[in-house]
């Protein structure tokens, strides 16, 4: 029969155990970190750039899903002369992508032009709990301005770093750790990104119709100071780095505008900004493109073909005198 | 307080620190104070609600004991009407109201509905119940009446049953919050590794799965017949990982601290028929109704169209009890018709498996009767997630129609999510077949630490990296 330890024995047992699951955990965070950093390919690879000072482009194009998609640095480069990278990154919003930006021109040089992109939901802020894809940051939770810069948005990012584990398990469902390792062994991720752009093969899926059909009373996009706030102080840091801003409201599905009921409060805002700072505003979201459903996969977001035109205008237009020569 | 929840990882080491380093006079008020504090995370205020209960029925059942006659009985209803007001108040008043309401529009009467705006006390249904047991089994003379506030008060607020159960009879608990548990290193760790089993039903499974559940029940008109199917057999999984991990937790809570609590599930969907599954589902429930409702109202002792009634009231006011909609009134119902229906066909399955040479001990027969009772326990879950009737009329209608394969994942759950989701609900088969077949759970403590620790490194681990911990509340809270 075994002997059953004596209560002080016991509760160091305990502790001991604890302890080493501790120590475990910290040990797998560190490797899960490590490995997500190896990555050079995708979503990872593209952030593993930026924040090892790797792009150093004199064109960057800032902001959500849609700048992610929508951007094709190689044409831009093409037109231009001028490197060109692509900070888009999806599901952020406007106070999301500032630290973005921040932790790009702490860690690169050279930005020229920062070409920020607007959506109708550009002035909308992140609530806490709503940071989309946190393990994302997890590798770079130690870079001042990203770290500050989520935990204004939401005070409880201090577990994700201080936590062992906590931001790959309770913030993830996607198994990102498991990338992390697979990564530190050699496995990369498939490369579906071109210098932080991500072109999406896609059709036309038909969600905006059932979208359309559920919305009784149009759709209206918060405006929150907070959020403005973020967007005036994109333009502060890229000038105070030096660069240009141009701010870009790119092409928008038509059909899908009439739906904002507070568009033009929105287009008003954007507009006020662009006179208050200085910048041009670029409203593509009457262009042509956006009458064309075949160019997009969503009201929101074009699709690869549409991507290459939409591109190709922009790229033109940023070649004339005054911008980027 | 969650169990899933990193405020409970503080709570639950620093309580069980001060419990066992406190005098035995100090234990049950620590306890008390503990579970106030566990209760106060979700609403503090309500804690008034539960003093007030726990006040009516320590009075009645004092004064219950004393009295006997028709005081005693009167006693005895006072007690169950108040309790049960505070239930009704909070939990019924609106599906009542609002049934009066439309009844009598279609009187022609244009009432408008009065509206309370209360929420729900979490577990409530759990602690009026477990204090309904208290006072009738007073009356019965089954169980003398506590003397002592605090420990009556400690009773049915002890916090790692409190808010889901087991709900339990005073015979097993009560006596338990006298006696002075000392700290013992084998039921501690027992009891741990109880919340550790626990936390992989609700973590790793349940809550994988309730992703995809909730997307595709939550607009079951987007969702092809194949997801509804899908979803359906994993609700079925999420909801018995959900409430008995929720119960392997409370269970290996208490047994840390020294209480044993009843067992509340046995393997259910291993029921080889639908009275199997309700022996073996939430056993604190059903047999609470089976003791204080079903056995009252003449149980089997009756005619068969007696006992048909008996059945489908005892599981009609069941399906009440979780909640205030019609689609648990008929969730309900229809488990009590599956019952009613296994009497009359029972004999005749019984003769075709004997005809077809399949004894009571053959592999295919109880195959073919757990598969059976799945399935039928499945279409009753249907009325049981679904928001509506509606929709629940919506998806039988649609489970078997326009499969297809191509269109597997959803919003929030990709195709790629169900290698674990699946892997997860084979896991837990497997591991409770072999702890049945060779009591796996039993053996690991005799084991040299060398093996022991990695064990349980690796299903904390386990754990810990497959566990999902977005979608937080235990889906009995709400009951």
């Amino acid at each position: 029969m075994a002997v059953r330890p004596q209560p002080r024995a016991a509760v160091t047992r305990l502790a001991a155990f604890a302890g080493l699951m501790f120590a475990l955990a910290l040990g797998l965070d560190a490797l899960a970190d490590a490995g997500l950093r190896r990555i050079t390919t995708s979503k990872f690879g593209s952030l593993n750039r930026v924040m090892s000072g790797a792009v150093n482009a004199a064109v960057v194009v800032n902001g959500s899903s849609r700048a992610l998609v929508h951007y094709d640095p190689r044409v831009i480069t093409r037109a231009t002369g001028l490197s060109a990278y692509n900070l888009g990154m999806n599901g952020v919003l406007t106070d999301v992508q500032l630290p973005m930006l921040q932790a790009y021109l702490r860690h690169n040089t050279g930005t020229k032009l920062v070409i920020q992109n607007l959506d109708a939901f550009s002035l909308k802020a992140t609530k806490p709990g709503e940071i989309y894809d946190p393990p994302l940051y997890m590798p770079y939770l130690d870079d001042p301005d990203l770290y500050h810069g989520l935990s204004a948005i939401d005070p409880a990012v201090w577990k994700w770093r201080h936590i062992p584990l906590y931001g790959y398990t309770v913030e993830d469902t996607r198994f990102t750790w498991a990338r992390g390792l697979l990564a530190f062994a050699g496995v990369q991720p498939p490369e579906d990104y071109v210098d932080g752009f991500n072109p999406r093969r896609l059709s036309w899926t038909g969600d905006f119709e059932a979208f359309r059909a559920s919305l009784s009373t149009g759709l209206s996009y918060p405006t929150d100071a907070k959020a403005m706030a973020a967007l005036e102080q994109i333009v502060d840091v890229s000038q105070a780095a030096g660069a240009k801003v141009v701010l870009v409201y790119s092409p928008e599905y038509a059909e899908a505008q009439s739906l904002v009921v507070n568009r033009r409060e929105i287009f008003a805002a954007f507009e006020a900004l662009a006179r208050r700072r200085g910048v041009e505003l670029w409203d593509y979201s009457d262009s042509p493109l956006g009458m064309q459903r075949n160019l997009f996969y969503n009201s929101q977001h074009l699709n690869a073909d549409g991507a290459a035109l939409f591109s190709e205008q922009l790229a033109q237009r940023l070649a004339l005198p005054g911008i980027t020569r | 307080m969650l169990f899933n929840s990193l405020e409970f990882a503080l709570f639950f080491p620093v309580v069980c620190g001060l419990y066992f380093l406190s005098p035995a006079s100090w234990r049950t008020p620590l306890l008390l104070l503990a579970s106030c504090v566990f209760y106060m995370a979700f609403i503090p205020a309500y804690v008034l609600i539960l003093a007030v209960t726990i006040l009516i029925d320590y009075v009645a059942g004092i004064y219950i004991e004393r009295v006997t006659g028709r005081p005693k009985r009167a006693l005895l209803w006072v007690s169950i009407v108040a309790t049960c007001m505070v239930l009704f108040v909070f939990k019924y008043f609106a599906f009542f109201t609002g049934m009066f309401v439309g009844f009598a529009g279609l009187l022609g009467w244009q009432l408008s509905e009065p509206a309370l705006g209360l929420i729900l006390p979490i577990g409530l249904s759990f602690h009026t119940f477990q204090s309904l047991s208290y006072v009738v089994e007073v009356y019965r003379g089954r169980q003398a009446a506590e003397r002592d506030f605090i420990t009556y008060a400690t009773y049915v607020m002890f916090f790692p049953q409190l808010v889901a159960g087991p709900i339990e009879r005073p015979q097993n608990l009560l006596w338990q919050f006298h006696r002075f548990h000392d700290f013992d290193y084998a039921r501690v760790t027992s009891g741990l590794r109880r919340m550790a089993w626990g936390f992989f039903k609700k973590l790793v499974v349940a809550d994988r799965l309730a992703i995809f559940v909730n997307d595709v029940y939550g607009s079951p008109q987007n969702h092809n017949g194949l997801q509804l199917t899908i979803a359906t057999v994993f609700f079925a999984y999420q909801i018995y990982c959900d409430f008995s991990g929720y119960s392997d937790i409370a269970i290996g809570t208490a047994r840390v601290l020294g209480f044993r609590l009843m067992e509340n599930f046995d393997r259910p969907y291993h029921a080889a028929s639908v009275s199997e599954f309700w022996r073996r589902w939430h056993i604190s429930l059903s047999t609470w109704f089976r003791d204080y409702l079903y056995v009252p109202l003449g149980g089997s002792r009756v005619g068969p169209g007696r006992r048909w009634l008996n059945i489908l009231v005892t599981f009609g006011i069941s399906g009440l009890w979780h909640g205030a909609n019609w689609t648990y009134v008929v969730w309900g119902l229809l488990n009590g018709l599956y019952l009613c229906l296994g009497w009359v066909f029972g004999p005749m399955v019984d003769r075709a498996f004997r005809v077809a040479g399949l004894s009571e001990d053959s592999a295919v027969r109880r195959g073919v009767l757990v598969t059976t009772t799945f399935v039928l326990t499945c279409l009753a879950w249907v009325l049981f997630r679904a928001e509506s009737l509606d929709d629940a009329w919506f998806i039988y209608g649609h489970l078997a129609t326009d499969w297809d394969m191509r269109a597997l994942g959803t919003e929030s759950f990709g195709t790629g999510q169900f290698v674990p989701a699946v892997g997860a609900i084979l896991a837990l088969e497997l591991l409770e077949h072999a702890n049945l077949r060779y009591r796996w759970a039993r053996r690991v403590p005799s084991l040299p630490t060398v093996v022991r620790w990695p064990i349980y490194a690796a299903a904390i681990f386990v754990v810990v990296m497959f566990g999902v911990y977005r979608s937080s509340q235990f889906i009995y809270f709400q009951f």
